[in-house]
């Protein structure tokens, strides 16, 4: 069975590399990027289960970073992990369809089993597309 | 309507201050953070090693190193902030030109860093005592860095060292930048005239002819009193 793939964006290295570690020790594959450019080009190659997001960025901050991961993939599941969300920035990332919002210091298991959580939503989801392109075929074609 | 209990200055020094806290702030939490993370992560080796037998000893070792340096780091943004704190308290006082300097590196670094602006302070060659306000200097850099961050679009570098005048000691943020000066963007006026108000001291942009940028604030040659009792020392002598 294929691992839970996550991409960390945050851009405090020993913080990544921390975090990074423990998730793998929990049995998921971990994509890190550094900085929120970083996080479009790894979407844009890569295919993750879910992005955690930190917000206090340098360059494009973290919603900024948010809304351009959704308009390149707007099925992805991003989390946000951040020492200072306020409760503008909070609304603002819910808007743009962040579907968690953690405060740092968060419980790993508990980010993990979002992850999961995650991971059941787009392999739901892209049944769900698929269903709509057969039936779109077997309306179409008369099948 | 009220007066505002703060007088212009003061309040610029308050903004200023606050500032400063906040993002010394957000650099301990995420030191905390990410001790936090290191701590989970001995946890986790720990439990791992006692369940597969192994010692797991060389991990364990790296992963105090990881956070004594990140005691470390956190210890000298204490020290910066207990410095920044301090630096109030006199409001005339001979004090190092390095030694304020390398404070406001170590205050500036986050908003650079947010900035994606390189900042380098460039310590004197020769120690460089100055009488005055200590904090008054950092608030006047401070209008200097903002003004700097912003115009910092394509070379995003800034300099900042203190230098032997002909008119006194001065101190120079340079960018590789252009900057507006004080008559082509009002709102660079604004900035750098209020944060300058309490030292007295309105900063100059001068363009080099390399097309640097240097917003250059003029200290002028205020006689420290280490200075002035060496010279009646050798006066009586």
């Amino acid at each position: 069975m294929a691992m839970d793939r996550v991409l960390l964006v945050d851009d405090e290295v020993s913080f990544l590399e921390a975090l990074a570690e423990r998730l793998q020790i929990r049995g998921l594959e971990v994509v890190c990027a550094r900085s929120g450019r970083e996080a479009l080009s790894a979407v844009e190659e890569q295919t993750f289960d879910a992005v955690v997001l930190d917000l206090s960025m340098p360059g494009l901050d973290g919603v900024e970073t948010l809304r351009r991961l959704r308009e390149l993939r707007p099925e992805l599941q991003v989390m946000i992990l951040s020492g200072r969300a306020t409760v503008q920035t909070a609304v603002e990332a819910t808007r743009l369809g962040a579907t968690d919002i953690f405060e740092k210091p968060t419980d790993v298991d508990t980010l993990v089993e979002r992850i999961r959580a995650a991971r059941a939503a787009r392999l739901a989801h892209e049944q769900e597309v698929a269903q709509e392109s057969i039936d779109e075929i077997m309306r179409t074609k008369g099948w | 309507m009220r007066d505002d209990p703060l007088r212009g200055s003061d309040r610029e020094g308050v903004l200023f201050f606050g500032a400063m806290g906040a993002g010394l702030s957000h650099e301990l939490s995420n030191i905390f953070n990410i001790i936090n993370e290191l701590a989970g992560l001995q946890q986790d080796i720990v439990a791992a090693a006692a369940q597969s037998g192994t010692a797991g000893l060389a991990r364990v070792t790296d992963l105090a190193a990881r956070i004594k340096a990140q005691v470390d780091r956190g210890e000298a943004i204490n020290r910066s902030l207990h410095r920044l704190s301090h630096c109030i308290d006199d409001t005339e006082v001979d004090f190092d030109l390095g030694d304020a300097l390398a404070l406001f590196g170590t205050l500036a670094a986050r908003a650079a860093r947010l900035a994606e602006v390189d900042i380098d302070i460039r310590p004197p060659e020769t120690s460089l005592a100055h009488r005055g306000s200590s904090f008054d200097l950092l608030l006047a850099l401070h209008a200097c860095m903002r003004v700097a961050l912003a115009a910092a679009t394509s070379v995003r570098r800034i300099d900042v060292w203190a230098e032997e005048g002909p008119s006194g000691v001065r101190v120079i943020v340079g960018s590789g930048d252009p900057v507006a000066g004080t008559d082509g963007d009002p709102s660079n006026a604004a900035v750098l005239m209020s944060g300058s108000a309490a030292l007295g001291a309105a900063p100059r942009i001068e363009t080099t002819p390399e097309g640097e940028c240097h917003i250059v604030l003029d200290l002028g040659s205020r006689r420290t009193v280490a200075a002035e009792q060496a010279d009646e020392r050798k006066a009586e002598v």
